[in-house]
């Protein structure tokens, strides 16, 4: 069936959905996806190399990844949002909210990052759009990004190294989220822990990311974690 | 004279003959052994270079940067005028510009005194500062070097090196250096008594505090200190303070850390020394030094306030010394620099030195006081050691060339204005002087705050606040240490009321205030001649400035102090005037006949001292010097040898080359295979954005210059953007996905721009139209296929899309799945070719991109880079933004008038723009072809373009060319070019003369050079 064609059966389907054309974009079995950091052998690292450290990095790979914009004076997308995602959308800036493997992050005035289990997000788009009426958007950018895991009792100073933002606890509470610099590209920063953060990092800078962490944890010891 | 103990130690070692046996807070267990100027020299752990080297009697350390005159150690801390040094044991560790007072002594220091050619001891450039001294007076590089004016960068070459203070390493330097950021509520800078204390208050108060100093140590001054605090030594009493500060979670102790630059908005820069003071090179894993950025609430100076030296004559002559330094380096570093000690002083601190010496058994000669009834508990205590006090007098000369041999010494009146009796010669090696003392507003300055003269001080203090800044201690004039300790108190309370903190306890701890005198404000030492007439009295030593130069300046109508320094050097470079800046305004003030608050001060600038530029990179340096952006493919394109080109940060393939072939082969390959078979492009750089909302066709209608109202779904169209003066500023395809959702594409460069653009015009212009933009550039992996084979070689990819050319036409496009990947398949061209963008996810990109591989070596299917997409355009007369357009372009300028919409109901961005007069006048530069004469030559790109080549200087000019290639498929040059009224002038003949002295005849033609009615991608 050709996009259009799809577009067309997803307007039919409701008139609340928008005239825009969703693709399920997910490759069938036997077509291997490769994360932004693929390249790097994160995996290998991790389980072949010795390391020890006090930092620790992940690569929460192959998620989905959907930006929303909309109105959030709108009750109907906080009234979706909640029904097919389970949580609620963050209205108060730099906060987030979680459930399960799915969160959504509070980007802007109108721009929310929700991150769902990988493959499950374009099953997520065509019921968000179903569930809201009203003017919105919804982007899968689940290949344009990913998320990397910092953690550990020095991940902290590798963040002062790399951002001008202030990461002290008083200042970044467990949960808040940030879109700030991160060396020369930037971010979106969440503390997810007492002694762990994610970041949002865009495909095409991540190689860098890597460079720029392995070289800011060097003094402190980096851990691969799989 | 020398005790026995001293003498028998120096007679044992031979080396350290100044060391004392017994305090000092360095480890006589561990000896140090360090190298200057190719001689080895031992100290002791805790030694500072200037320490180790005055313990082993190195009187002179470099020789001053006009008159070449041999210097000493001058001080010991950051106002070090003199003692400049080159460090590093090898070629790639080599740093210039390191005060020997602030390098503490590791084993296997090498350094190098930066000034004196052959050598410090024997300088031939001497001759002309000893013998020539008149003839370089200030000014002296204005008024002979610069005329002929053509001939100042060779003049100026011979100066360096003839002055220089240091040089850059030749080689890479082996360590790293790095920043962190930092937030506090209350940063304190300096360690010393008020800075302790401040940082205490804060630190119990619960504030976020960072307190750092520049020595190695906490405790400032208290380090070499004979006082008592709270019944203990002041260095115990440090250690208890800093031992508190260091349980507290939220306090950051920084030493060897140097607070450089107070920058707008309460942003300090702090330079910090990690790994100087261990090695020449750093050890592995560890940054050399750090820069810390700081963004504070508040900001507590304490840095305290640097004696000032008087100005006397030859008062540079190795063995002229700062009296406190003298102190610093008895009592912290166990050194006597000298046996026989003159001090001068106007006030009463300066006995401590007298008495300093004589406790560490040497011979003080006498002290010579120029206030004339000195009375106070110091001077009581000196009358009581038995030592000679010449009050009312002062040290007017010196004796002595490569040391100090003796102190010429007359009676002064009392407002120290004229010498008032004859002479006396008191033999010395040694003269400590004092005139009191300077508050470090270095700072305070950074910030644009202007010093306020404090007569009562005798110095300037910090100016009015211009952040959330508070001073305590010495530098705003508070002296005496129990006030002092008091001040720091003060100040941190006053800042955590701001922060609304809870004031926390803090007992001020017990002190002994002697009684002393009121200081003689002094600022220049009469000699029996007048001031242009006595021998050189120095008031700037690194700068060689002299009191009669100064008094020269104002002579000749340099009145504002800022002209004075200026004219003068006083104050310039790294010195940054600490020790000479006061005493010259004073001295200026005084030849003119004003106060010193009339003549008011100039401003110190950042950086307090020197900063490595390693420090000043940081980690942006190598292969994080910037971002390297990566396509999903890029991996393939290395294996393949790929020449990569940047475009923004990313890096895009260039060309492929095969082993043995040139760029211009691999080129030529490359074009040819794109044309008769197929070829392949990584276009995933290309800006991409994603725009849904009911509002988005009538936003495009807007924001591009033509219409977008009948674009169907399944549909691509080009488009041009331009900004509001009708100048063309990005262009690319537009694809219709929805009717409320397209997808536009920017240039690689521009994709970022126009984002904001979009974004810029809809929420600040138009936020009545409903659509959102949403960055995909890094989602989609765009795959491009191109050449008459394109369509067969995606035929065996794909089972869903219907690719009958009938269907599927030029501008649609479908979606499907190629190669087992969901997809959307663009049929656009920037060949001219039959061509297919085959957009996937970028996780499955390398995935479609080896697939195709697969199934293509039958069709020749060849990768090709940046530079073939440049050849292939440029025959079809595609242009590129930014290289055929340079923003003074309108549409029409491009003959592309066909982009324009004339009937859009609303007007669009550029549309009165390029209705200007100016824009629409018949002689504009237009975009045109160009073909040459001589079909195997290649026009220059950026050649200018004239009508007659003979025409006599200055010769009419018509344009230039803008993109200029080979092409392999015409076999000849293709060019564009600017050209004024161009699109009028088919046919005719226009010349580009070149630098080498060739004429290249070309013709206008048509842009488009190859299958003008575009058949070839209609296929």
């Amino acid at each position: 069936m050709s996009e259009v064609a799809k577009a067309q059966v997803v307007e039919e389907s409701s008139a609340a959905v928008s005239k825009v054309a969703v693709l399920q974009q997910r490759a069938g079995a036997g077509v291997q996806a490769e994360s932004p950091l693929h390249h790097v052998g994160l995996d290998h690292l991790a389980l072949n190399v010795h390391q020890r450290g006090g930092v620790a990095l992940r690569e929460k790979k192959l998620l989905g990844h959907l930006v929303l914009r909309g109105n959030s004076a709108n009750a109907s997308l906080l009234k979706g949002i909640k029904k097919v995602l389970g949580v609620e959308l963050p209205l108060a800036p730099l906060s987030c909210s979680a459930k399960g493997t799915t969160s959504i992050q509070w980007m802007g005035p109108d721009e929310w990052l929700i991150l769902v289990e990988g493959g499950s997000e374009y099953g997520i788009e065509l019921a968000l759009r179903e569930a809201i009426d009203g003017h919105i958007s919804l982007v899968n950018v689940s290949g344009g990004q990913t998320v990397l895991e910092l953690s550990g009792p020095d991940a902290r100073k590798v963040l002062q190294k790399s951002t001008p933002y202030d990461v002290h606890p008083g200042s970044f509470p467990v949960g808040k989220c940030v879109s700030t610099v991160f060396a020369k590209t930037q971010v979106l920063l969440q503390r997810t822990g007492e002694d762990s953060y994610e970041m949002v990092v865009r495909r095409s800078f991540s190689d860098y990311m890597w460079l720029w962490l392995q070289d800011a944890s060097a003094e402190y010891g980096l851990v691969i974690k799989a | 004279m020398s005790t026995v103990s001293s003498k028998k130690s120096a007679s044992r070692k031979v080396a350290q003959s100044n060391r004392l046996t017994r305090g000092g807070r360095i480890n006589r267990n561990k000896p140090l052994k360090f190298s200057y100027n190719g001689k080895t020299y031992e100290g002791f752990e805790g030694d500072t270079l200037a320490s180790a080297l005055l313990a082993n009697g190195v009187d002179i350390i470099g020789r001053s940067f006009k008159y070449s005159r041999p210097r000493g150690i001058f001080a010991a801390g950051a106002e070090e005028p003199n003692a400049i040094m080159q460090l590093g044991a090898t070629e790639a560790t080599q740093i210039p510009n390191v005060r020997a007072t602030q390098q503490e002594l590791f084993d296997g220091l090498v350094s190098n005194s930066v000034n004196g050619w052959p050598n410090a001891d024997t300088d031939l450039m001497s001759y002309i500062g000893k013998a020539g001294g008149k003839m370089m007076p200030p000014g002296f590089y204005y008024k002979t070097f610069m005329y002929p004016e053509s001939m100042w960068m060779t003049y100026e070459k011979y100066i360096r090196k003839a002055a220089g203070l240091g040089r850059a390493p030749a080689e890479w330097d082996p360590d790293t250096y790095d920043k962190m950021n930092h937030h506090c509520d209350v940063l304190v800078v300096g360690a010393g008594p008020a800075g302790l204390m401040a940082a205490l208050t804060a630190a119990r108060a619960g504030a976020r505090v960072i307190i750092a100093d520049e020595q190695q140590e906490f405790g400032g001054s208290l380090l070499h200190s004979a006082d008592t605090i709270g019944g203990l030594p002041a260095a115990e009493w440090v250690k208890g303070i800093v031992t508190e500060l260091q349980r507290y979670e939220d306090v950051l102790l920084l030493s060897r850390a140097t607070v450089n630059g107070y920058h707008d908005h309460n942003f300090l820069t702090i330079h910090e020394r990690r790994t100087d003071h261990l090695t020449d090179r750093a050890p592995l894993n560890m940054s050399r030094q750090r820069m810390h950025k700081v963004r504070a609430e508040w900001v507590i100076l304490a840095t305290g306030a640097h004696e000032r030296p008087l100005v006397y004559a030859n008062n540079d002559v190795p063995g002229n010394m700062l009296a406190s330094a003298v102190s610093t380096y008895i009592r912290r570093y166990g050194v006597v620099p000298g046996n026989k000690l003159v001090l001068m002083t106007t006030n009463d601190d300066a006995y401590q030195t007298a008495l300093d010496w004589k406790l560490a058994g040497r011979d003080v000669v006498a002290i010579v006081d120029t206030r004339a009834n000195p009375t106070g508990a110091l001077i009581e205590e000196a009358r009581k050691l038995g030592i000679r006090l010449i009050p009312g007098s002062a040290v007017i000369d010196v004796e002595g060339g490569k040391r100090v041999h003796g102190a010429v010494c007359c009676s002064i009146d009392a407002t120290g204005s004229k010498v008032t009796s004859g002479k006396e010669v008191l033999t010395c090696d040694t003269i400590a002087s004092s005139g009191g003392w300077s508050p470090v507003v270095h700072l305070s300055c950074h910030t644009g705050s202007r010093p306020v003269w404090n007569d009562e001080i005798i110095g300037f203090v910090p100016g009015a606040a211009k952040e959330q800044r508070l001073c305590a201690g010495a530098v705003h004039g508070v002296y005496g240490l129990g006030k002092v300790l008091e001040d720091g108190v003060n100040a941190a309370q006053q800042a955590v009321a701001a922060l609304k903190l809870n004031q926390p306890e803090v007992e001020l701890p017990s002190t002994f205030e002697p009684v002393k005198s009121p200081a003689m404000a002094l600022f220049y030492v009469p000699h029996v001649k007048p001031v242009s007439r006595a021998p050189k009295q120095f008031v700037d030593l690194q700068n060689d400035v002299t009191a009669g130069g100064i008094a020269l300046a104002t002579r000749e109508g340099f009145e504002s102090i800022e002209h004075v320094k200026r004219y003068t050097a006083m104050g310039f470079g790294t010195d940054q005037g600490k020790l000479g800046n006061i005493n010259g305004m004073a001295i200026a003030a005084m030849t003119m006949g004003k106060t010193i608050a009339e003549t008011g001060t100039t401003i110190f600038r950042p950086n307090y001292t020197p900063v490595t530029f390693g420090a000043v990179a940081g980690r942006d340096a190598g292969h994080l010097f910037d971002v390297k952006r990566f396509t999903a493919m890029h991996k393939w394109h290395v294996e393949q040898g790929a020449e990569f080109e940047d475009v923004g940060q990313w890096k895009r393939p260039w060309y492929y080359p095969k082993a043995g072939e040139s760029m211009h082969d691999a080129v030529n390959r490359e074009s040819k295979a794109v044309r008769d078979s197929v070829g392949i492009l990584d276009a995933s750089t290309l800006g991409k954005i994603d725009i849904q909302g009911p509002g988005a066709r009538e936003f495009l209608n807007r924001i591009y210059t033509n219409a977008w109202a009948k674009l169907d779904v399944g549909k691509c169209r080009y488009g041009l953007m331009c900004h509001e003066d009708g100048m063309v500023f990005d262009d690319g395809v537009t694809s219709c996905l929805g009717d409320n959702h397209f997808l536009m594409t920017t240039t690689t460069g521009g994709a970022a721009g126009v984002m904001e653009w979009l974004e810029l015009w809809h929420q600040t212009e138009w936020p009545e139209l409903e659509v959102y933009f949403t960055s995909v550039t890094d989602h989609w992996s765009t795959l491009t296929i191109s050449g008459p084979n394109s369509r067969k070689l995606l035929a065996e990819l794909t089972s869903d899309i219907d690719l009958d050319k009938d269907t599927f036409k030029f501008m649609d496009w479908r979606a499907g799945t190629v190669a087992g990947v969901p997809a959307r398949v663009f049929r656009i061209s920037f060949t001219g070719e039959l061509s297919y963008e085959i957009n996937v996810q970028a996780n499955y990109g390398l995935h479609v991109w080896e697939k195709l591989f697969e199934h293509g070596a039958k069709y020749n299917l060849t990768p090709y880079g940046t530079e073939t997409m440049h050849v292939l355009r440029a025959e079809k007369g595609f242009i590129i933004v930014g290289q055929d357009t340079d923003g003074s372009v309108t549409p029409f300028d491009l003959n592309m008038g066909w982009a324009v919409g004339k009937n859009k109901p609303f007007s669009f961005l550029g549309q009165r723009g390029m209705q200007r007069e100016d824009c629409v006048r018949d002689n504009r530069k237009q975009l045109v072809g160009l073909k040459c004469s001589d079909s195997s030559v290649v026009l220059p790109e950026g050649a200018q373009l004239v009508d007659n080549p003979k025409h006599p200087v200055p010769v009419p000019m018509l344009g230039h060319v803008t993109s200029s290639y080979y092409s392999p498929n015409l076999g000849h040059g293709v060019a564009m070019a600017l050209i004024k009224g161009g699109l009028s002038r088919m046919g005719d003949k226009v010349y580009a003369p070149l630098r080498d002295g060739r004429v290249i005849e070309a013709e206008i033609c048509s842009s488009v050079f190859l299958d003008p009615k575009g058949e070839r991608q209609n296929v």
